[in-house]
């Protein structure tokens, strides 16, 4: 393996391994590479540069891990897919990280190893990633699954050593389009030919998309009673359980820990607990995440709201407010940070039988929100606070502005539903969400037929209007873009109107890059824009 | 107790003998020296000793867990040979990579199947007139099977007979015992298990079969 003319980054917090790993690379040619102490350098060098390969050891210090890092980028799509991640890890971290599912490293490699085999295995995650290329290209949030799909028959036909690679990708994009039958038939042709984890995980996840349930938890209990480490499957089936038994889908989670420590898996323990009203374990677990992590990376507000409410549920009142208190000098100081105190705090007091106190700390988390735009959880936050202090009105109004930046957002729904259940006010909820959703069906319908009957004057003002104060919402957006275009298209050649409509396909974009409508709309702006209006990038 | 004081010495000589091969690594670098290279081997021979002293203990303690995954044999028999120190001049080492090309992936925990074909590579090397084989093959409504032979002396009758478990040879009973574990703990769905099998033909050839 001749890494000369790459580009690597070396992340270990030791720095006798730290220039180990530095010789044994040089020797394979490796002449630019940046290094990373822990997990805050790493973060910085891999958002400002685009890195080969990147070498990392599973122990970062300051209860930190690869595995947790290697996380937190792909989740945050820093890291591009054509980078190469070689987890290095000790005897004791291996489990840790081959059973890793979701986020798994393209490689690991387990400690002492020469110089000889570390190439020999970069080489190989090169190769594969070369020979993949044609299926990447088209994946991730501005792909396009059709030509994902094409990419894998067109390789498949031709054979070759990636033909497994191949499969794996193709079971989980069609999966991904919803053609849960071809997954099917793909899955099973697989396990007739052998036995192998993930194709008996992937069978039942077919199932499940085909709304078999029964067979579908049938196929993850004989997973993980055959595999007992491929963590894949307990995932599946807690997600399956949590919608009919949370009792059930807690003891799975439990059990995956017991194979592999992971943050976010300890989270879900803490929120299921919470719900199963089983506060000694929901305070362990989330007492482990937000103590364990002293990167401070890997925790967030949500995590020390709910160690809060677990030791508020318990009575232990001077705890909870500890706990926010805490929650104050872990991260920076910002809107939402100081939002999101004010409103676990009033509801802390208000469960504790201190309401001037609680409603001094709501009166402080709704000054903030008239200040600063809050994020969808810190909004919600907020609004649990007022229904926690009787303030049902002022929650309303707050629930309201969140569903409507976030109407098609079903996940979002969900979460401000959770909140008016949280205060015993669940099929008002349903009520309530559901009027709002249908109010901005008919505003965009409105828009949109007053549009088609000339009226684009009065169309532009409302959408624009809606989409200034919506900034999350895409549909909004796009339609607010479109009626200007439609104006353009009309009545000549404006680029101020060009420009505007500019501004609200990005902010569309921004919202939900995977919108239905966005590609319509971008084409039609790219028709009529004038050579001097500002590009839309692709 | 004593047993937790076995892990922590085993852990701890590991990390010394990772220091040492770093150390071992940057003399290398200077001379090319045979000894070095020879050196690295047996550091690498003890940390696969202790790695699978390691795997006994923690079975013992009901805490193994075995990661079967899809692996590329090939990739796989390269990995392994890669870990073997130079052969001597009298040895050749045939590996037959082409039916593993042509079986592409079979699904079992790379790392524990490594210690276990590496040990009986180890032994091979000691016992070998001039040649070893390590094959992988198809064994029809079985599975697959590796395959490490040799044109020695074969086994001892005792271990042949089935005495694996206490044999006199103690690094040959903590290897059987290892195989004879790493076989059994890999499962299919349907309830097959893998299986070790011991002959003399005559040299010494041992199969696991993986299912």
């Amino acid at each position: 393996m001749d890494l000369r003319g790459k580009r690597g980054l070396l992340i270990d917090d030791v720095a006798d391994m730290r220039a180990a790993l530095r010789i044994q690379l040089t020797d394979l040619g490796l002449e630019q590479c940046d290094m990373a102490r822990n997990v805050k350098e790493a973060i910085e060098h891999i958002s400002h540069s685009r890195y080969d390969l990147i070498v990392c050891d599973y122990n970062l210090g300051q209860g930190a891990d690869g595995q947790q890092l290697l996380e937190l980028l792909r989740r945050r799509s820093i890291l591009p897919r054509s980078s190469a991640f070689l987890m290095i890890t000790g005897e004791a971290g291996y489990e840790k990280v081959a059973t890793a599912a979701e986020y798994a490293p393209d490689d690991y490699l387990i400690k002492p190893f020469t110089a000889e085999i570390l190439g020999m295995r970069i080489g190989r995650i090169f190769d594969k990633k070369a020979a993949l290329q044609p299926i990447h290209r088209w994946m991730g949030e501005k792909g396009d699954p059709a030509k994902a799909l094409a990419a894998c028959d067109t390789m498949l036909a031709a054979g070759g050593r990636h033909a497994l690679d191949v499969l794996h990708l193709k079971g989980e994009l069609l999966l991904e389009a919803g053609k849960a039958a071809e997954a099917q038939a793909l899955y099973e042709n697989v396990l007739q030919q052998r036995a192998t984890p993930w194709a008996v995980v992937g069978l039942a996840r077919a199932e499940l998309a085909s709304g078999n349930d029964a067979q579908a938890r049938q196929l993850f209990e004989q997973a993980l009673e055959t595999y007992p480490s491929y963590l894949a499957a307990y995932d599946s089936l807690a997600n399956l359980l949590a919608k009919t038994d949370k009792g059930a889908a807690q003891e799975v989670v439990e059990q995956a820990l017991k194979i592999a420590p992971s943050t976010q898996r300890t989270r879900e323990l803490g929120s299921l607990a919470l719900e199963n009203k089983d506060f000694e374990r929901a305070e362990s677990a989330f007492k482990r995440v937000v103590e364990k992590d002293r990167s401070g990376f890997f925790k967030s507000h949500d995590d020390y709201s709910s160690l809060a409410k677990t030791y508020v549920e318990q009575g232990k009142t001077s705890e909870a407010l500890a706990t926010v208190k805490d929650m104050g000098s872990a991260f920076s100081r910002t809107p939402a940070l100081e939002a999101r105190k004010a409103a676990v705090e009033a509801q802390v007091h208000a469960k504790s039988g201190n309401p001037a106190a609680a409603q001094a700390a709501i009166e402080r988390a709704l000054a903030v929100g008239k200040e600063a735009q809050l994020d969808l959880a810190t909004s919600l936050e907020v609004a649990q606070a007022c229904f926690a202090g009787g303030r049902a009105e002022d929650a309303k109004t707050i629930i309201q502005a969140v569903a409507e930046d976030h109407h098609e957002n079903e996940a979002a729904i969900a979460k401000a539903h959770a909140v008016f259940a949280a205060a015993g006010l669940e099929d008002e909820g349903t009520v309530f969400l559901e009027a709002t959703r249908k109010r901005m069906i008919k505003l965009n319908n409105d828009a949109v037929g007053m549009a088609k009957a000339g009226k684009l004057d009065e169309a532009i003002a409302m959408l624009t209007e809606a989409a200034n104060r919506l900034t999350n919402n895409a549909q909004i957006a796009l339609n607010a873009a479109l009626a200007l275009l439609m104006h353009v298209h009309r009545h000549g050649p404006d680029l101020a109107r060009v420009t505007e409509a500019h501004r609200y396909i990005l902010q569309a974009r921004q919202a939900r890059a995977d919108h239905p409508k966005l590609p319509e709309v971008a084409g039609f702006y790219r028709k009529i824009a004038p050579p001097d209006a500002p590009p839309l990038p692709t | 107790m004593i047993d937790d004081l076995v892990a922590a010495a085993i852990h701890d000589a590991k990390n010394a003998l990772l220091a040492l091969d770093v150390q071992l690594a940057a003399a290398e670098c200077r001379p090319a020296s045979a000894d070095f290279r020879g050196a690295r081997g047996q550091v690498s021979r003890i940390a696969t000793d202790l790695a699978r002293l390691l795997t006994l203990y923690r079975a013992q303690q009901g805490r193994l867990h075995v990661h079967i995954d899809d692996r590329d044999l090939s990739d796989f028999l390269d990995d392994t040979v890669a870990e073997l120190s130079p052969l001597p001049a009298h040895l050749t080492l045939q590996v037959n990579r082409d039916s593993a090309m042509q079986l592409g992936a079979w699904a079992f925990d790379a790392y524990l199947v490594r210690l276990v074909l590496l040990d009986a590579l180890r032994n091979a090397l000691r016992h070998a007139a001039a040649w070893i084989t390590l094959t992988v093959e198809r064994l029809d409504g079985e599975g697959i099977a590796f395959v490490v032979s040799d044109d020695g002396d074969g086994f001892p009758a005792a271990i042949l007979s089935g005495a694996a478990d206490a044999s006199g040879d103690g690094s040959t009973g903590l290897g059987l015992s290892f195989a004879q574990l790493i076989a059994t703990s890999h499962v299919t769905p349907d309830g097959r298990h893998g299986r070790l099998e011991l002959k003399n033909t005559p040299g010494a050839c041992l199969t696991l079969i993986l299912p």
